[in-house]
């Protein structure tokens, strides 16, 4: 009978030894230092960029000597992760929210005011583009201060572009279609469309707000007008969908040749290279409808209601968005300062140019809404939805 | 060989060693099981329960949205006027339909062909097992580009079908490719299970001179009852719980046009990005109730057991 | 009594030698090769996309353009893949060295111990099945939270020692085995766990056999509790399937990189596969032992 329950024990005992090892070898790495320990977490922009972004944590950690901030970054799902933290009262002190999450966080009372912490430390939010810093306001609450941001821009193939006679990037909507008629005419691109448009409300927005439509009236004829020439290019074939072309998103278009005109932000300028690096092109600033409008895609840096260094954690919360902290991370030429009174890396004006006009990419009832939105035009792109309809089923969804 | 039955001391010895035995046998059966009780019932039944209490609130992330009550049946009402809740049922049904014969069929298949002596067998055994092997997530970054518009399935076959682009196509490309790297995990099972059989049955059946597909068709394929149940119920609920695919290839939003929402896909959205767990929660119950009901008649279909 | 018909015991499936049946052997040989081949082509998709740049990733080609190992180097340097290889080690052994006897253990009692409440808690156990991670996710998370259990291994441990489906199928496979070994052991005087032990857990090594690759393989794979539990902010604890998604981010996939990952987190799950899959050898349990 020893010899029988002999293995078991054993394998049992191991088993506990293993789990009590792997405790203790976690705990002891986190009692360092006396100064007040925060943490900061966002997700991952890739293990270089992650790397030069604890330079500027280091920074702030070598100028203030009473607080230590340890970065660590969440991979894969940040939302998931961060919501069961939120629900375990154990989240981060300081930590990325997405412009259109905002406020379902903060509704959700996992965030921390900070009007209090602006007002005592007299900080200044004047040097802020106002939509993005609106994007982070609930009311009369804010709840974060935009990092770094990014609207939308004309990216063209240059070669394209010139083999067409085009001269630059087209800045209105009547450009836009003379152009990519040009573009079809003169059989530019061979092996796609002139354009390539994302069959996502995250693009066709600006596009509506520049022709004077709005979220509050979503069934009006602006919006109704915008949506069909949006639409309306897809179905003359001056443009296709990524799907269509057979990638996955128009970045990837315009580096595989198969379109010459395509609407992203800032990220595409180090994609390109990386990526593409044979195609030339180049970027000019969004187009405008009957007004200059934008959408503005930015993060914040948000204080958890459940920290318990609040007065620490809002040092490094200001000290990152001030013009010291921010000018910090903008030298790496990586992102673009959502302040006016930073400088940013050379050739990025085309985007900072919307700084004025662009909004945020928030709305209410977020999720459920933008869903809808996406499937809803899907259908209206394939012909089985009318636009009213995919309209109509927006704006109840808006109102929650 | 021969052994004493042991005498107990009191009343009368027959009566009391037969309780005796019955009251050990007991005892054991429930030390055997103990454990795994435990960790189920804190980890899987205690957060059912959880589920089956928040789906009678309006909940948050941080628990009863304040200032809120018990809402009755609310949140069930909501989610079956939700129509993409309706499509994400009718969604899921349709892919297990289809998805899990298929698997059991290719699985089983496979198993049978690579029981038998043939050579190159473990070349053939890596080979099948192999998809099965890569993660979830690797398999349908490999899909995707595989099943591309202009990738290599349309370079074989011709055309430019976007197979997982186009809402008629999606959801079957998703079956197709769930089947294609399940089937090796069934083939798995299938292949256990008839080492089980002893092989007197086929030299039996040999000797009878009965026919290939006779001896499968009326020996092999009931003899395999207990299999088939396991892989019916173990498949047929990973089938309804399918997520992981659908959530790589549509972004999370359920697309193109609603036809690869699921139900899973449904309560995560509920759950993580509307933090509405309430009706997230009352998702999660319809679900169990549904798998329920569907195991109990499989169970008194294909799960009744003359053994044991 | 077994000589006089040895090809049909020896081969229950293919049919008797006549012409046909030969034709037939070269037609199930060429369609299973060909099968196997197309099964093998997404592998030799990633061992390709892993010697290219990450521009030439974008095409279609089969054979890289130009040839590079950076990405292998890079992998092996710039991060970390030795511990983490090491952690998913460290894992998938512990979890199915004890996954699987606690599965058995039960399994066996399910199937052939009698005791009252047995088919309740059985459907219990098989009603776990139908609960989806995503719903559990909150309370799980939670409770390890409060009991400090998060931030290493030990939580996610405690919730990998069972699984319903190595449970379920260890009782399917124990109600196939003819109720003469245990009376034989009973008869020799060994108690319930001596019986399981010494009489039962052998004859069951094609169930445990194909459990155990599929718990290794599940454990190594597992993505969404490791992530939850201690993936977040300690790379040192990073199992593979974390480490690989260091390569994927919001718009940019390191492919390379990320191929060159997969392959080394798919070679260990294939050695113990190749290992373990000799136990479904027709034949092997069944000699000496049965009959």
């Amino acid at each position: 009978m020893r010899k029988v329950t002999a293995v078991p024990a054993v394998l049992l005992g191991l088993a506990l030894i293993a789990v009590v090892v792997a405790a203790a070898t976690a705990q002891a790495r986190t009692e360092k230092t006396q100064a007040t320990n925060i943490t900061l977490s966002g997700w991952s922009a890739g293990k270089t960029e992650d790397d030069l972004f604890q330079q500027v944590v280091d920074k702030f950690n070598s100028t203030h000597p009473a607080i230590n901030v340890d970065y660590s970054v969440i991979n894969g799902d940040y939302t998931t992760a961060m919501t069961a933290r939120f629900a375990a009262q154990n989240p981060p002190d300081v930590f990325y929210v997405d412009s259109a999450r905002l406020s379902t966080w903060a509704k959700q009372g996992v965030l921390q005011p900070l009007n209090s912490y602006i007002k005592a430390s007299k900080y200044d939010t004047s040097k802020f583009y106002p939509g993005l810093l609106n994007a982070f306001k609930v009311g009369k609450n804010v709840y974060g201060f935009p990092k770094d941001w990014s609207p939308l821009a004309v990216e063209i193939n240059t070669a394209m572009f010139a083999k067409a006679g085009i001269k630059r990037a087209p800045r209105t909507w009547a450009e836009l279609t003379a152009d990519a008629q040009k573009l079809a005419s003169s059989n530019a691109v061979p092996d796609g469309k002139p354009i390539c448009l994302n069959p996502d409300w995250a693009r066709m927005l600006a596009f509506i707000y520049q022709n004077k439509g709005s979220l509050a009236k979503v069934q009006s004829p602006a919006v109704t007008q915008a949506v069909n020439f949006y639409v309306g290019l897809i179905k003359k074939g001056l443009a296709a969908t990524p799907t269509q072309l057979g990638v996955g998103w128009p970045g990837e278009a315009l580096g595989k040749e198969k379109a010459a005109i395509i609407f992203e932000g800032n990220w595409v300028m180090p994609y390109m290279p990386a990526n593409f690096p044979q195609v030339k092109f180049g970027v000019g600033p969004m187009v405008k409808g009957k007004v200059n409008a934008n959408l503005g895609f930015t993060v914040s840096y948000s204080l958890a209601k459940a920290s318990k260094n609040k007065q620490a954690a809002w040092r490094l919360l200001s000290w990152l968005t001030s013009k010291v902290g921010m000018q910090t991370w903008m030298a790496y030429g990586l992102a673009l300062p959502s302040r006016s009174d930073v400088k940013a890396k050379a050739g990025r004006q085309a985007f900072l140019a919307s700084g004025p006009f662009s909004r945020g990419w928030a709305f209410p009832n977020f999720d459920a809404t933008y869903t809808i939105m996406n499937n809803d035009l899907q259908a209206v792109i394939n012909g089985t939805m009318t636009t009213s309809q995919m309209l109509a089923d927006v704006a109840s969804s808006l109102k929650g | 060989m021969a052994t004493t039955t042991p005498t107990e001391t009191s009343g009368s010895p027959k009566r009391d060693s037969l309780l005796g035995a019955r009251v050990r046998e007991a005892g054991w059966g429930y030390a055997f099981v103990l454990l795994p009780m435990v960790i189920f019932g804190i980890f899987f039944i205690y957060p059912l329960g959880y589920a089956i209490y928040i789906s009678f609130y309006e909940w948050g992330i941080l628990g009863k949205a304040p200032g809120t009550g018990n809402v009755g049946a609310e949140n069930y009402r909501t989610l079956f006027d939700d129509p993409i809740f309706r499509r994400a049922i009718r969604n899921t049904i349709e892919f297990t339909v289809v998805v899990v014969p298929l698997e059991m069929a290719l699985g089983l298949l496979i198993a049978l062909v690579i029981n038998a002596r043939i050579r190159g067998r473990l070349f053939f055994r890596s080979a099948f097992y192999f998809p099965s092997l890569v993660s979830s997530a690797a398999i349908t970054a490999i899909a995707i580009y595989i099943l591309n518009a202009n990738g290599l399935l349309n370079a074989i076959i011709g055309g430019n079908q976007a197979w997982f682009g186009d809402p008629s196509t999606a959801l079957w490309s998703i079956v197709g490719l769930n089947a294609w790297t399940t089937a090796g995990t069934v083939m798995l099972f299938y292949l256990a299970a008839l080492q089980s059989i002893s092989t007197d049955v086929y030299e039996a059946a040999a000797i009878d001179g009965t026919s290939t597909w006779r001896t499968f068709w009326r020996i092999t394929f009931p003899l395999l009852k207990p299999a088939h149940f396991f892989v019916l119920v173990v498949f047929g609920i990973g089938a309804l719980k399918i997520f992981d695919q659908s959530f790589i290839v549509s972004g999370g939003t359920g697309g193109p046009v609603y036809s690869t929402y699921t139900v899973v896909l449904y309560i995560y959205n509920e759950a993580f990005k509307s933090a509405n767990f309430g009706v997230a929660a009352s998702a999660g119950v319809v679900m169990f109730v549904a798998i329920l009901l569907l195991t109990l008649i499989q169970r008194a279909t294909v799960g009744r057991t003359d053994i044991g | 009594m077994l000589q006089t018909s040895t090809s049909a015991a020896a081969d229950p499936y293919l049919p008797s030698r006549a012409r046909s049946a030969i034709v037939g052997k070269i037609v199930l040989y060429g369609l299973l090769t060909a099968i196997a081949l197309l099964y093998f082509t997404p592998f030799i998709w990633t061992l390709s996309t892993s010697l290219k740049t990450l521009p030439d990733t974008a095409n279609f080609n089969f054979i890289p353009h130009p040839f590079t190992t950076a990405a292998w180097k890079s992998v092996w340097t710039d991060y970390d893949f030795k511990r983490y290889a090491l952690n998913s080690l460290f894992l998938a052994v512990v979890i199915t060295t004890l996954n699987l006897f606690l599965a058995a253990l039960g399994g066996y009692a399910f199937a052939r111990l009698r005791f009252p409440g047995r088919e309740i808690l059985f459907l219990l156990v098989l009603g776990t099945l139908m609960i989806p991670d995503q719903l559990r996710l909150i309370p799980v998370f939670v409770m390890l939270t409060n009991w400090h259990l998060i931030g290493n291994f030990s939580g996610y441990i405690l919730i990998s020692l069972v699984s319903a489906v190595n449970l379920f199928f260890m009782r399917q496979y124990f109600l196939t085995i003819p109720k003469d070994f245990e009376e034989a052991a009973k008869l020799d005087g060994a108690g319930f766990f001596k019986t399981f032990w010494r009489v039962m857990l052998p004859l069951a090594a094609p169930a445990i056999a194909a459990l155990a690759i599929l718990q290794f393989q599940g454990t190594w794979n597992d993505f969404f509790w490791p992530l939850i539990l201690f993936g977040q902010g300690n790379e040192d604890l990073y199992t593979m399937q974390l480490g690989l998604v260091q390569f994927t981010f919001t718009y940019q996939t390191l492919w390379p990189q990320l191929m060159a990952g997969s392959i080394i987190a798919i070679l260990p799950i294939l050695v113990i596969f190749l290992v373990f899959q000799r136990f479904f050898i027709a034949g092997v349990t069944a000699a000496g032992i049965k009959g």
